[in-house]
């Protein structure tokens, strides 16, 4: 049985993509089979950010409307062996992902022996949206430490447990809180909300805490998840993630405003 | 591929704006309702009532007042004799006598227990969700988040943090009262009496409420659950 893990959080730019990215990896370096769907159909960047954009020739729509197989379409990860890829198109139908379609393509990569297919989520509650959350089993709510982020994040939590398959079957699916560019400078000067906060707000178990971080963009620009850049602050707290997710226990790092020297202080600096 | 479109059974919440023939004048009244309770009139839909008495030229300005201070005002009922002004102006006619229309959304949850019992939800109830529990009380153990709309034609307790809508007596009940251990709700209303959360006395804010009707002055009252 393979373990759907949905990436999302109702509202758009907060890092889902990112942390889908981070996420498989993480799972892939963890020793499982994984594969990451990008359902975000027509805007699609997993790819991009997967570093494998010149190897899609066959997409996730491909294979539901039966243009392709999915061996054709899975694209298989230079660095990591148990990880693959399934991009998305660029077609502007957002109406190819039929839940008949999908449902169909998940039973295959599970007889394929994928233990985990984490699904990156678009924004909104359109129609990809809903199909990456209709199939969960587990649901990484990707937050902002922002009012706005928080309140989609809660309204995303109230679909996915009245309309995804596993609430209408009478089940539940496992929420975890994962708060991304979190900025603890801006925390502590009120400008943010603490993880507190979000966590008193949403009332969901935190699997993460990853820092506003420059290797971000440089992980995007070089075409490497950031959980593979181990010397950036912002890959150590997505591993630490993933090994929360898989049950670990680990102490939360970088949540608390680095101690700056005198003299970058005085520069105005820190980077 | 074509796809059908369907007809569902729908519950919305309108409100029923009573307009007596000896009324002080509505948009006076309108503002004053608005400065207490912002949120709510912002979002409610209105269905205007107004007294058998009124002539149509009368609420045609009324309509008018609703219109300029941009409040939802979906149709008219009342009297019979009002309806064609309702065609003319291009509104709906409710008819008043239409009990209530059970959902079928899945995201709103209705009750469906045998009656008497309480209905019992695990929360939290999030942004967006709406339960009503019809002709019973409700039960929420755990958090009502901001957004979420619970009612019920009896009483609501909630286990937990209220940060959401509550009301109670939905249908009336004048006695319907509502029960909150860490109470920080948006907006509360018993049998239609609403009050938003500015006029939550501050001293229990975040603290163990009882909320209820008094039936003389018609206010609600807020006091600490001892
Ligand atoms: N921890 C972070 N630090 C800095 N920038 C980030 C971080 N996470 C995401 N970003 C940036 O935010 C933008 C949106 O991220 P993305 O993962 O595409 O979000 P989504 O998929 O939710 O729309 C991107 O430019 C990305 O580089
Ligand atoms: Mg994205």
């Amino acid at each position: 049985m393979a373990t759907v893990v949905t990436v999302t959080s109702g509202k758009g730019g907060v890092g889902k993509t990112t942390s889908s990215a981070a996420i498989a990896a993480g799972l892939a370096q963890a020793g499982h089979r994984t594969v990451v769907i990008d359902f975000d159909v027509g805007l699609r960047n997993l790819d991009l950010i997967m570093g494998v954009e010149r190897r899609v020739v066959f997409d996730f729509v491909n294979v539901i409307a039966g243009e392709a197989t999915l061996n054709q379409a899975l694209i298989q990860d230079k660095r990591l062996e148990n990880l693959s890829i399934l991009a998305a198109s660029q077609t502007k139908d957002k109406d190819a992902l039929t839940e008949e379609g999908v449902g169909q393509v998940l039973d295959e990569l599970a007889e394929l022996g994928f233990e985990y297919i984490v699904c990156d989520s678009p924004a909104g509650i359109e129609r990809g949206a809903t199909m990456a959350l209709h199939f969960a089993d587990h649901a990484v709510i990707v937050t902002n430490p922002e009012v706005s982020s928080v309140r989609d994040s809660d309204r995303i939590l109230g679909i996915l447990q009245s309309k995804s398959k596993r609430a209408k079957e009478g089940g539940k699916v496992h929420e975890h809180l994962l708060i991304t560019r979190y900025d603890p400078v801006r925390v502590e000067n009120g400008e943010m909300l603490s993880k507190e906060d979000v966590c008193d707000i949403l009332a969901v178990k935190l699997i993460g805490v990853i820092p506003e971080s420059k290797a971000v963009l440089k992980a995007s620009n070089t075409g490497a998840p950031v959980i593979l850049d181990q010397d950036s602050d912002a890959g150590l707290a997505y591993s630490d993630s993933v090994a929360r997710f898989l049950g670990e226990d680990r102490p939360m790092r970088f949540v608390t405003p680095r101690k700056q020297g005198l003299l970058s202080r005085i520069l105005g600096g820190g980077d | 591929m074509m796809k059908a479109p369907r007809l569902r059974a729908n519950r919305y919440s309108l409100m029923t704006l009573e307009w007596p023939q000896e009324s002080e004048p509505l948009a006076d009244w309108l503002k004053a309702q608005r400065e207490k309770a912002p949120a709510l009139m912002d979002e409610i839909a209105i269905v205007l009532k107004p007294a058998p008495e009124h002539p149509p030229e009368e609420i045609r300005l009324a309509v008018e007042t609703l219109d300029q201070l941009d409040l939802g005002l979906m149709g008219l009922t009342g009297s019979p004799q009002h309806r064609v002004v309702a065609d003319e102006l291009g509104l709906a006619w409710l008819s008043s006598n239409h009990g209530p229309i059970e959902s079928e959304s899945s995201h709103e949850m209705v009750a469906s227990q045998s009656p008497d019992t309480a209905l019992i939800m695990q929360g939290p109830i999030r942004s967006g969700v709406q339960i009503y529990a019809k002709d019973r009380d409700l039960i929420v153990i755990g958090q009502v988040s901001e957004g979420a709309e619970i009612m019920a034609d009896g009483h609501v307790h909630i286990y937990g943090r209220c940060r959401g809508r509550v009301a109670a007596g939905v249908s009336g009940q004048v006695s319907a009262e509502i029960f909150c251990l860490t109470f920080e709700s948006e907006l509360v209303s018993l049998a239609g009496t609403y009050c938003g959360s500015d006029q939550i006395p501050e001293e229990l804010w975040s603290a163990r409420v009882r909320v209820r009707l008094d039936e003389s002055s018609q206010k609600i009252t807020f006091g600490l659950m001892t």
